[in-house]
């Protein structure tokens, strides 16, 4: 046990805690400050378009809703209408780099997609246009100056017509003139009749009062001419105060001589937008290009310009396809060189006219002329395809060998020649084949209806046409066989024949034979055109250039005969 | 006769880009799908301290309060419908003096992902054309009633695109001038 007093005044008390003095502290109240952050509100400006033009595009009333006990098959019939169809390439107009104007650029961007217009049924087409037709017509649609230089057989005739239509229908244009060769021109309406059945055309034709009165109606938007028929209304044309919003000229290699009379006509017509269609924008040189190009933009392109200053200035203007570009299911084009040894009797009768006629010629030494080596060449051609005296041809004998077969599987055949007195010769021997003849002895009226029968009758298995006549614009996709008799000078031309066969629709493949007396001035004549071809398809195997082709230029044709053009230099 | 071929509907969307910022576009379409008005804005760009203080509800301020009303304001061209791909637009029917906003379901999905009914509370479905449309319930006969006379239209989803390729066009012509 502890026994532990406590001193009570030693220890420590609660009270020793509390100090016995205290201080006073004083603090300065805190006073937040506010300080204002503003945030200014959001603001934007705003620019705005109107395009009064869209009320012109407005189609008609849809028809009232039926109420029938049939109502229910119409809209199944519309429900399987392609209108859920999303591809994903559009075919949208894009406003080219001329238009410059933001107005202008957004009215091209902001139209619905061309794709969507054909599926919608606001514009009926015949036949669903192919993807590459699209983007051509929504290449034309906003341009004031284009070429449509597509390869034969594509369809530029509808593009441009489909073009012609939509430019009508948006109220953007009211009047067009369309100028095509002669022949074509009942092509051409027939085929607004097939792609624009709404729109009023006429043909510019008759005695000089009718064809007054039909330049000057303001009714009919669309009218066509040929080229031989401005020359003759060239003072109404030019002078009587018309004016066209479009001029829109067909074959137009027709104008690729910058100094010729149609060419100065055509480029003074008055107008506002300038289009050309052509298969052959170039046939024998870079400068025909120029010419065509006087009528778009004078003076855009000069002659001489470097060729690939000159490619790079036109690209904007030029949309060129081929069949192989665009075309995945074109049926193959097929070659056969049908090289023939002449008879006997043609051997004789060439050999001496070669060297006969090339004896002359030298005679005629500083007097010499492309004229006189032309007409030389021609002479020998001509025994190629029949010899003078006998007639008798090699190439006859094999174009009916090969006709017996084209008959005997019930196909046809075209047959080109030069000449209607060589198609003349052939035709006896090709009569048993049902033989039709298209060419410059056919009156105009009577054309068509050769088209028709040799469409249409079973029995008429081949037509002999000329190259002039039945070269552009006809379509004889029905047909198989192609046979050339004898050799253009100018292979864009015999490009074109050959494609008046083979061409969207055609039936299958198309077999093309070209016939050539071997050792003869056409092999000659073949031989420099292939190798010019081949330099050209190296020069241009850019797809964007539009040019592929050319004929013959002074100095080759003398080489042909080993002469010296006189003032030039000697060509082997 | 007039009234029906007068019948137009506006498409609205705004598109943002890191570098311009916030920019709308309005494209008046008449039945046939052709384009009878387009107003466009000047891109907006935010501040940092619109960032920070609008937060998640910048982008409902922009196209919701601030694009969409004034479009709609100098749109001069009356309008029957608008129809748009971003949800936010749909607030825009009173500034739209009461016009419908319908929401283009196919067209929004390219960016929301799928449009739920659920995600859209008071909204009905309306068919048009090819285009599923998402409508305010009290709209709903309206819209009914304009895609009825819209039978002429191809495709209701694609003048989205339109309106982002003149965007495009204006901003580069705008860039190049400057």
């Amino acid at each position: 046990m502890f026994n532990v007093q406590i001193d009570e005044s030693a220890s420590w008390q609660p009270g020793d805690l509390i100090p016995a003095d205290t201080y006073e502290i004083t603090l300065e109240s805190i006073e937040p400050r506010s300080l204002p952050i503003r945030v200014s509100p959001l603001r934007t400006r705003v620019t705005g378009f109107l395009f009064p033009e869209a009320v012109r595009w407005t189609p008609p009333a849809p028809p009232a809703p039926e109420t029938s006990a049939d109502d229910g098959s119409i809209k199944i019939a519309e429900e399987t209408k392609p209108k859920n169809r999303r591809p994903k390439n559009r075919h949208r107009i894009k406003p080219p780099s001329d238009v410059v104007k933001l107005q202008d650029r957004l009215y091209y961007l902001l139209q619905p997609p061309l794709d969507l217009l054909v599926g919608g049924g606001q514009l009926n087409f015949p036949f669903e246009p192919f993807p590459y037709q699209l983007d051509g017509i929504a290449f034309m649609f906003p341009r004031y100056a284009c070429v449509l230089a597509d390869e034969m057989g594509l369809g530029k005739t509808m593009q441009a017509i489909s073009t012609i239509r939509l430019l009508l229908c948006s109220g953007e244009i009211r009047s067009v003139l369309l100028v095509c060769p002669k022949p074509l021109v009942s092509n051409w309406i027939r085929e607004f009749q097939v792609w624009a059945p709404e729109i009023p055309v006429a043909a510019i034709e008759g005695n000089a009062s009718k064809r007054e009165f039909e330049w000057k109606s303001p009714n009919v938007p669309v009218k066509i001419a040929n080229y031989e028929l401005l020359m003759r209304d060239k003072d109404i044309v030019l002078e009587s105060g018309l004016h066209f919003d479009l001029v829109t000229l067909d074959e137009a290699q027709r104008i690729k001589n910058r100094n010729s009379t149609t060419s100065e006509i055509v480029r003074a017509i008055p107008r506002t937008r300038s289009w050309a269609l052509t298969g052959t924008p170039v046939e024998n040189s870079p400068d025909d290009l120029v010419g065509i190009f006087d009528f778009l933009s004078p003076g855009y392109l000069q002659v001489g310009m470097p060729m690939p200053q000159m490619a790079a200035a036109a690209r904007e203007y030029i949309l060129r396809r081929t069949k192989d570009m665009v075309l995945d299911d074109m049926p193959p084009k097929l070659y056969r060189d049908a090289e023939l040894d002449l008879t006997p009797d043609q051997w004789a009768t060439y050999e001496s006219a070669e060297s006969e006629g090339v004896i002359q010629l030298k005679e005629l030494d500083e007097m010499l002329t492309i004229q006189h080596v032309f007409e030389l060449v021609l002479r020998l051609k001509q025994i190629c395809n029949f010899d003078p005296v006998t007639g008798s041809s090699s190439k006859l004998e094999r174009l009916v060998a090969d006709m017996e077969e084209v008959a005997a599987s019930g196909k046809k055949a075209i047959v080109f020649s030069q000449w209607v007195n060589s198609i003349d010769q052939m035709r006896p021997a090709l009569e048993r084949f049902g033989a039709t003849e298209y060419h410059g002895r056919i009156p105009h009226k009577k054309r068509e209806r050769v088209i028709e029968k040799f469409k249409n009758d079973p029995d008429s298995h081949v037509i002999l046409m000329s190259y002039g006549a039945g070269s552009v614009g006809l379509n004889l996709q029905f047909c198989e066989y192609v046979f050339l008799f004898d050799r253009w000078w100018n292979p864009a031309i015999e490009d074109q024949a050959i494609n008046r066969a083979h061409r969207i629709g055609a039936a299958g493949a198309v077999t093309v034979t070209r016939m050539l007396a071997t050792n003869t001035i056409e092999q000659r004549i073949a031989d420099v055109l292939e190798h010019k071809r081949e330099i050209f398809d190296t020069l241009f195997s850019d797809q964007t250039t539009p040019v592929s082709k050319t004929g013959l230029s002074r100095e080759e044709i003398f080489g042909l005969f080993d002469l010296r053009a006189p003032g030039g230099k000697k060509v082997a | 006769m007039a009234q029906t071929t007068e019948l137009t509907i506006a498409y609205f969307t705004v598109v943002f880009d890191e570098r311009t910022g916030w920019t709308g576009g309005l494209l008046v379409l008449n039945r046939g799908g052709r384009p009878v008005e387009f107003q466009c804005t000047l891109p907006v760009r935010p501040s940092r301290a619109h960032e920070i203080l609008f937060g998640t509800t910048l982008r409902d301020h922009l196209i919701g309060e601030v694009i969409g009303p004034m479009l709609i304001k100098k749109c001069r061209t009356p309008i029957a419908l608008v129809c748009c791909d971003q949800p936010e637009s749909l607030t825009l029917s009173s500034a739209a003096g009461g016009v419908p906003v319908a929401l283009v379901s196919e067209a929004a999905e390219m960016e929301e992902g799928p449009i739920t009914s659920d995600m859209l509370v008071g909204a009905s479905v309306v068919k048009f054309v090819n285009a599923t449309l998402h409508v305010p319930v009290e709209h709903t006969s309206a819209v009914e009633e304009v895609a009825g006379r819209f039978v002429d239209l191809v495709d209701a989803i694609e003048p989205f695109e339109r309106i982002k390729e003149a965007i495009k066009e204006a901003q580069s012509q705008i860039a190049r001038a400057s």
